[in-house]
């Protein structure tokens, strides 16, 4: 039986194909030899007679644009290596990483030590580096740009501690702009949101929570766009990329920014998309289900709680909002506003989580659920399965551009780069069953639709399902 | 001597952490053990013991005088052998986990863990580890379960005192809660109490102290039991039944959420000269500590229509009663 890390033979007869890269879904065939492609088989008539959508679908390697593998520095967290394990168990061949390590990825040289872990651990998943915007992620000065360019960064942010100077930001833009690199910004007022323990609203006021403004998003975003719209003036190849959007106010933003042109993309992250606020106050229901008629409904009213409240696994920035926002989320998705799904996966250690819900770590461990949550939103009517495949493969490689990944599709004579789901096969979500070192979920215990049987990155094995 | 005792209701909870999960029987319950326990509190006698040889911790990471002692007073008439523990704000910060002080305490005989913690939510982690019981006694702007019960006990002796505790005793009644319920988590339990008993609930107070009560209001605690929300201190007092001031912190100013405490007295100060809008012999709560001369009146607060020395006396009885029955359920097979 191959390893991992050793080139695939495959053979996968009557599955549903699902390839984004030309568009088409249907019936079809793989062989994969010695890690390559082979030949790609699409089924019609008797042959396809009884394949459908429902039970073990093939799809490109999925990319995630934002996950934080930990290391440097929070190695209990998680390391590169645990974290490419994660993403190849969630069906992910190409993993972006964020650069608030300690100390944060913010030279070449720390740029380069990734690759490096990435190439030790064996995995055959790609890490792609993004590089820290200003020295430290300290917000004060640019950091350098170019030289981490050379070292082969995907793009810049500073996640988790977005850059409040309008000058600074102004000049990233244009600086990584002028590499051909984008800029991924987790856009937040943080004078406004921070500290934020929920979103503000409801769940926020009967806990009382200190509540995170929608608002805090949505000025963040128009200032972003704005700025956007002078830059590009100047520097034509100016990106921003808008990550883990989570208010329908801030996603009506860049819909409208986009009719005007300006080359701005975003992603929404499954847990936006798929869980609400309700969840901190102990429901344990899809946001689509939470909500009537565009209304929320009262977790209270309908008997929807039935876990304790304040689980600090709901802990999360941008914290998870109303069902309204959740829907305007999962809108986006369907219309395309939303380029692509994020996880934003963020891995904590026990002792960082195990604390009063105001002291608790932001985040969740999501890598490995992502794909679940999305196949739960096509379960239930609300997403195509088509779009979701989008979003998770040729959306972020759009957004990252050039020609840092191959591009999503089954190419005949390409290293097979793939996943392999029973979507049937619903699996429980658990501290045995998640390879992350951050059990950080608040879906233990629940069980999610869609397991993924094989992933398989560059024509070689990234992860195969225990018999 | 009970009232119309609600005979088929049984107590379900080890813990109290919240008053959100209590039906109105087990509301009765309380209320008629308080009920019993008076007249112990009022001779100062230890009762039947029923606590004895149990261990009540008091676990405060917050300052507090009153609830801390009247939870000593209860525990100790029930006969209970009473540990007190005070762990400053900063110990919260430093990395002296909670959880840490949990186990420890447990391991060294505690069996009824009374919690109070600035931070919304902190009973609930506690609970998770603690063998025993959990009484929350106040977290961040959470809840305040006992207060809420003591609360509704005095307005029951007062305004309905032959009518079933577990029933909507304070159906036709209006209570009006003034001033900073954002951070109140008196407010937020009372607005689950006071509405089970079926009271028309008014919240007061400037515009920046009851942001997000209005959403609430709309759906109604529990998505069924609308109250008022409103800055109009005239509409708000106009025929109260019982009028609630609540502690004005000084930090809200600092916060840039109201202009100065002048300003707060002198625009929603509870003065004899609004009082006497309120229903005559409208009753006076408050929570406590009082900052006279701000929320409240100096008049008003000691004044004949004041309750506030009442509701300190009524609750050791309430706590008794609470203790009693999470105690019945710690051990219950």
């Amino acid at each position: 039986m191959t390893e991992v890390g050793h080139p695939v033979e495959l053979d996968i007869s009557r599955a549903w194909l699902v390839d984004p890269g030309t568009g088409r879904e249907g019936p079809g065939e793989l062989v994969v030899r010695g890690g390559v492609l082979e030949s790609v088989g699409w089924l019609e008539g008797t042959a396809a007679a009884g394949v459908d959508a429902t039970g073990v679908i093939v799809a490109p390697g999925f990319i995630d644009l934002h996950a934080h593998l930990r290391e440097p520095g929070n190695e209990a967290a998680e390391t590169i290596a645990s974290g490419l394990g994660a993403a190849a168990h969630g069906g992910f061949t190409t993993v972006c990483a964020m650069p608030n390590t300690e100390p944060p990825i913010d030279v070449s040289a720390a740029v380069l030590a990734a690759a490096s872990a990435a190439e030790a651990s064996g995995s055959p998943v790609r890490l792609r580096v993004l590089g820290a915007v200003t020295a430290g992620r300290r917000g004060e000065s640019l950091a350098p740009l170019g030289d981490m360019a050379e070292a082969g960064v995907a793009g810049y942010s500073d996640d988790g501690a977005p850059v409040a100077s309008a000058v600074l930001f102004r000049s990233a833009l244009a600086y990584a702009g002028s590499l051909g690199l984008p800029l991924l910004d987790h856009a937040e007022d943080v004078s406004h949101g921070g500290g934020g323990e929920a979103a503000d609203g409801l769940i926020s006021t009967v806990l009382g929570l200190r509540g995170s403004p929608p608002a805090a998003e949505v000025t963040a975003v128009a200032r972003d766009l704005a700025i956007l719209a002078d830059v590009v003036r100047d520097v034509p190849t100016a990106r921003l990329h808008l990550t883990h959007l989570s208010t329908g106010a801030a996603l009506d933003l860049v819909r409208r920014a986009r009719a005007a042109g300006l080359p701005v993309t975003c992603d929404v992250t499954p847990h936006h998309v798929a869980l609400s606020d309700e969840w901190l106050a102990g429901a344990r229901r899809f946001a689509w289900d939470a909500i009537d008629d565009g209304r929320r409904r009262d977790p209270w009213r309908d008997g929807a709680i039935v876990a304790p409240p304040y689980d600090t696994s709901t802990r999360v920035n941008p914290p998870l909002r109303a069902p309204e926002d959740a829907a305007a989320c999962l809108a986006a998705l369907v219309d395309g506003t939303a380029d692509a799904v994020a996880t934003d996966h963020a891995p904590h250690a026990e002792i960082d989580k195990a604390v009063e819900f105001g002291l608790a770590a932001n985040g969740i461990s999501g890598i490995e659920t992502a794909a679940g949550l999305l196949l739960a939103a096509v379960d239930a009517g609300r997403l195509p399965l088509l779009r979701a495949i989008e979003a998770l493969t040729t959306g972020p490689a759009r957004v990252l551009g050039r020609d840092d990944v191959p591009a999503p599709g089954f190419v005949e004579g390409r290293p097979a780069d793939l996943v392999v789901i029973d979507r049937a096969a619903r699996w429980a979500v658990s501290p045995e069953t998640l390879a992350s070192r951050g059990r950080n979920s608040p879906l233990l215990g629940l069980e999610l639709p869609g397991r993924v049987l094989l992933s398989v990155a560059g024509g070689r094995l990234a992860y195969r399902a225990p018999d | 001597m009970t009232v119309a005792a609600a005979t088929a209701t049984a107590w379900r909870h080890r813990h109290l952490l919240d008053v959100d999960v209590l039906s109105p029987g087990e509301i009765g319950l309380v209320l008629n053990g308080a009920l019993g326990m008076t007249e112990v509190v009022a001779g100062g006698s230890a009762r039947t013991a029923t606590l004895r040889g149990v261990g009540v911790t008091t676990l405060f990471y917050e300052a507090s005088t009153r609830t801390r002692v009247s939870f000593e007073v209860a525990a100790r008439r029930l006969g209970a052998e009473v540990v007190n523990v005070t762990a400053g704000a900063s110990s919260v910060t430093k990395g002296e986990s909670l959880l840490d002080t949990v186990r420890t305490l447990e391991a060294l005989g505690a069996r009824m863990l009374v919690i109070r913690h600035s931070g919304s939510g902190a009973p609930y982690l506690a609970a998770g580890q603690f063998g025993g019981s959990v009484v929350n006694a106040g977290d961040g702007r959470h809840a305040h379960p006992t207060q809420a019960l003591l609360d509704l006990y005095t307005l029951w002796r007062h305004l309905a005192p032959d009518a079933d505790p577990a029933g909507p005793f304070l159906a036709g009644r209006k209570v009006a809660i003034l001033g900073d319920a954002l951070h109140s988590r008196v407010a937020r339990s009372n607005l689950w109490t006071l509405t089970s008993a079926g009271a028309a609930v008014w919240i007061c107070g400037p515009a920046t102290l009851i942001d997000g009560f209005g959403a609430w209001a709309t759906g109604g605690i529990g998505g069924s039991r609308p109250f008022t929300v409103t800055t109009d201190l005239a509409a708000a007092l106009a025929d109260a039944d019982a009028v609630m001031a609540l502690r004005l912190q000084r930090e809200r100013m600092t916060a840039g959420l109201l202009p100065s405490l002048a300003e707060y007295a002198a625009r929603y100060g509870l003065t004899r000269d609004r009082l006497s809008t309120a229903r005559p012999g409208a009753l006076v709560l408050h929570p406590g500590p009082m900052n006279e001369g701000v929320e409240i009146a100096p008049d008003v607060a000691n004044g004949p229509q004041s309750v506030v020395t009442e509701q300190v006396a009524n609750g050791v009885a309430v706590r008794m009663a609470v203790l009693e029955l999470l105690n019945a359920a710690r051990i219950a097979p």
